[in-house]
């Protein structure tokens, strides 16, 4: 009897997620959006592999009946747990049916939702009216939800949380209003607030002076849009962050406008800063560095390093040493011409001809920039970082009120002119481009995974879901799945059998061996 | 649709803007974001937490004491017309969209070029008097697009469909619209209106794209060409 009570009762806990679990990188679970904390999106798991990938086989899907996936699901001990705005839902990892379906109709911006994070026996999921809501993950009932911020002013949350040790982390999204973004820590069993850092600085210190008064910096922006990455090691976590407000017009916010367009590591348990790096000093083109910062531990120059890399939306490519935010290269992996030259810390520096103009001023970007939201991976074995992005041409409009400030929260408009799709392999100790695949005239955000078994899975914007040789980018196996692929794909071992998931519009699709 | 609400909105907000004018635009600015003395309205978690006057209406009657708010003795339809404008300027500066400037964008913010350096453009450098002439396909050309999209127009006119000749392994060739093209498939309309579609592998595709130039332009410009082009092209009228 005891016996079969500690049986249950490991039961219990083995169906739910015990943080600690995440400090060693999971192999065949997916508990996180990233699938682990170095945000590589990189799996060990090798079962499918490029020499059986040929006989990949649908095994299940399942369709949610609501609004396009945006998502990556998490899967932990047979279950996948997937977001869209207002909806989360619980699906049997084996089969693809539904479990639970938890909806909360809400007001605010439903752009998107990245996923939900799980801590113990709860997830947490944020919603358009910038609410976090803690889910009881065995029945989907609520069982807190907790104002973040106010949706008036178009707070949302779009970004899947991150568990680190005892604590939730968050960030706010927004586009509509000037206003300051915040990443925040809290308690997962209250949701009480532990720690809460704005992206851009306390009025008064040294970094405020980035920004020309303290009304400008208190609405200067910098949103979180995505989950940010973390080194147990060094109990840093990473996030990028937005751009500055207002959005096109710099006329009111001389100066770099610090932290935003920024990666900036905080410590996990304070909440302090202990390094920054601007990726864009004084944005005018709405060119976030929200994308991932990818940890890897690599050789750069001949010395191991704990590196951490991103290919930002401003079209170049960063490489950090994330110990001390000390910087290691700096290349353009899109040809562009908004930056006048890089300076000696690597940043490119705007040339203020090619910021947005009341005539018109044509970049060659395409009009969201060279990469966005849709995940990026790092391979180990071909020690290249993968980019699915865009090149174009687009005109920049600055709109100035009567007075000479800015029109509006955007203060500008994009007439998008030519936007081609690519996906790149970088090289991450040089830069250079090692292969590219392009597509004329169309656009889409597929993200990417690479895994041991020789493979990158990915889709093309076209809508066919690929999986290439990540170290020459051939194609080794292909299927329309009947529309865009628009999320990044993930995969688990369940019973013994490796799932790769993509999800495409409304779809959930899982593949498998035969 | 969006024209039409946006024009009653325009219209609905205009007895309160008159009256903000007269008695508010001193402290809080013409367009309520903001003057010398007060603060923005935009911006207030009062104004956008507000419903129907509940919030604003209390502060106009009474004055915020000691922040140097003055009561304002307003009828009750007058403060009613300065909330709708209110509501309505914080839902112009939020949600004007970033893509696409508005059709109304004024010609003098664009007509920053010289028309006689973009007139020399056209007929040498820029080659568009190629395909284009100022007297056949572009006359008038200014009458029939509002400025700014003439501009984004001649910077990449969009919906001239590309077409296809793809070539069969049996030696046969086939001609039409380019419906689809992507790494594994090519697919054509032809001119009888019938759809087709081959895998790549086993064809051999040729694309004329009727906006090569365009797009190859778009390479060669300097800012003062377009600004000059578009003043040129302006003249058309």
């Amino acid at each position: 009897m005891a016996c079969l009570f500690f049986a249950a009762a490991l039961c219990a806990v083995a169906q739910g997620l015990n943080p600690a679990a995440l400090l060693k990188p999971p192999t065949n679970t997916w508990p996180t959006y990233n699938g682990d904390y170095s945000g590589r999106r990189y799996s060990t798991l090798k079962q499918i592999n490029s020499s059986n990938i040929g006989s990949l086989a649908p095994a299940w899907a399942f369709q949610e009946h609501a609004v396009p996936l945006k998502c990556t699901p998490l899967e932990v001990n047979g279950i996948l747990y997937l977001s869209a705005p207002d909806n989360v839902w619980a699906v049997d990892a084996r089969t693809g049916r539904e479990i639970w379906h938890f909806n909360r109709p809400s007001q605010g911006d439903h752009l998107a939702s990245r996923g939900v994070a799980m801590y113990k026996d709860r997830l947490y999921f944020g919603t358009p009216d910038a609410h976090l809501i803690c889910l009881d993950a065995r029945s989907g009932k609520a069982i807190w939800d907790k104002q973040i911020a106010d949706v008036k002013f178009g707070y949302y949350l779009a970004l899947a949380p991150l568990v680190v040790k005892d604590k939730i982390i968050i960030g706010t999204s927004g586009d509509s209003s000037d206003v300051r973004h915040f990443l925040e820590a809290l308690n997962p069993e209250t949701g009480k607030i532990i720690w809460r850092w704005y992206t851009t600085p306390a009025p008064g210190t040294p970094a405020a002076r980035t920004w020309p008064n303290t009304q400008a910096l208190l609405h200067g922006g910098g949103p979180a849009w995505l989950t940010g990455t973390y080194d147990p090691e060094l109990n840093l976590i990473y996030w990028g962050t937005g751009n500055p407000h207002p959005v096109l017009a710099g006329t009111g916010r001389a100066g770099a406008n610090l932290y935003t367009c920024t990666i900036v590591a905080l410590n996990a348990d304070t909440g302090k800063l202990v390094w920054y790096y601007q990726t864009s000093p004084h944005d005018t083109h709405d060119w976030d560095s929200v994308e991932t910062p990818v940890l890897f531990d690599a050789d750069f120059h001949g010395k191991p390093r704990k590196l951490l890399a991103q290919a930002a939306r401003n079209g170049y490519f960063f490489l950090l040493d994330r110990t001390d935010g000390q910087h290691l290269l700096t290349a353009p992996f899109v040809p562009t011409d908004w930056a006048l030259r890089i300076n000696a810390k690597g940043q490119p520096i705007p040339n203020p001809k090619m910021e947005p103009q009341p005539d018109g001023s044509v970049v060659e970007a395409g009009p969201e920039g060279a990469t966005n939201w849709n995940a990026p991976s790092f391979d180990p074995q071909t020690g290249l970082f993968y980019v699915n992005g865009h090149v174009g041409y687009s005109a920049f409009y600055l709109r100035l009120g009567p007075n000479g400030d800015p029109q509006g929260h955007q203060g500008g408009a994009v007439t998008p002119l030519v936007s081609h799709a690519f996906l790149e392999a970088i090289d991450y100790r040089t830069g250079k481009i090692r292969w590219k695949r392009c597509e004329e005239d169309v656009s889409g955000h597929p993200g990417i995974l690479t895994t041991a078994g020789h493979l990158l899975i990915t889709a093309d914007v076209s809508g066919n879901i690929l999986a290439l040789d990540p170290a020459t980018g051939k194609t080794l196996w292909h299927r329309y799945a009947g529309g865009p692929m628009n999320s990044s794909p993930m995969t688990y071992v369940l019973d013994g059998r490796q799932y790769i998931l993509t999800a495409v519009d409304r779809m959930l699709y899982a593949w498998a061996l035969p | 649709m969006l024209a039409e609400l946006a024009g009653w909105l325009g219209a609905a907000q205009e007895p309160g803007r008159q009256i903000f004018e007269q008695n508010c635009s001193v402290c809080h600015g013409a367009d309520a974001n903001g003057g010398a003395e007060g603060p923005s309205l935009i911006r207030s978690a009062l104004v956008r937490h507000d419903e129907k006057g509940n919030l604003i209406a209390p502060v106009i009657r009474n004055g915020r004491e000691g922040k140097g708010m003055p009561s304002f003795s307003l009828s009750e339809q007058q403060i009613a017309d300065v909330v709708m404008f209110l509501h309505a300027q914080v839902e112009a500066s939020d949600n004007t969209s970033a893509r696409l400037p508005s059709k109304d964008y004024a010609l003098k913010l664009l007509l920053t070029g010289n028309a006689a350096a973009g007139k020399k453009y056209f007929f040498g450098r820029g080659g568009c008097s190629h395909c284009h002439s100022p007297t056949g396909d572009l006359a008038h050309i200014a009458k029939k697009y509002a400025p700014v999209d003439l501009q984004g127009r001649f910077l990449y006119p969009s919906g001239a469909a590309k077409t296809a000749t793809v070539s069969l392994a049996s030696g046969k060739t086939a001609s039409g619209t380019l419906v689809y093209l992507d790494a594994f498939t090519v697919a054509i309309r032809k001119s009888n209106g019938w759809y087709h579609s081959w895998p790549r592998a086993s064809v051999k595709v040729e694309i004329y794209d009727p906006l090569a130039a365009h797009r190859a332009l778009l390479h060669q410009y300097t800012q003062a060409d377009i600004h000059n082009l578009f003043a040129y092209l302006e003249t058309l009228q």
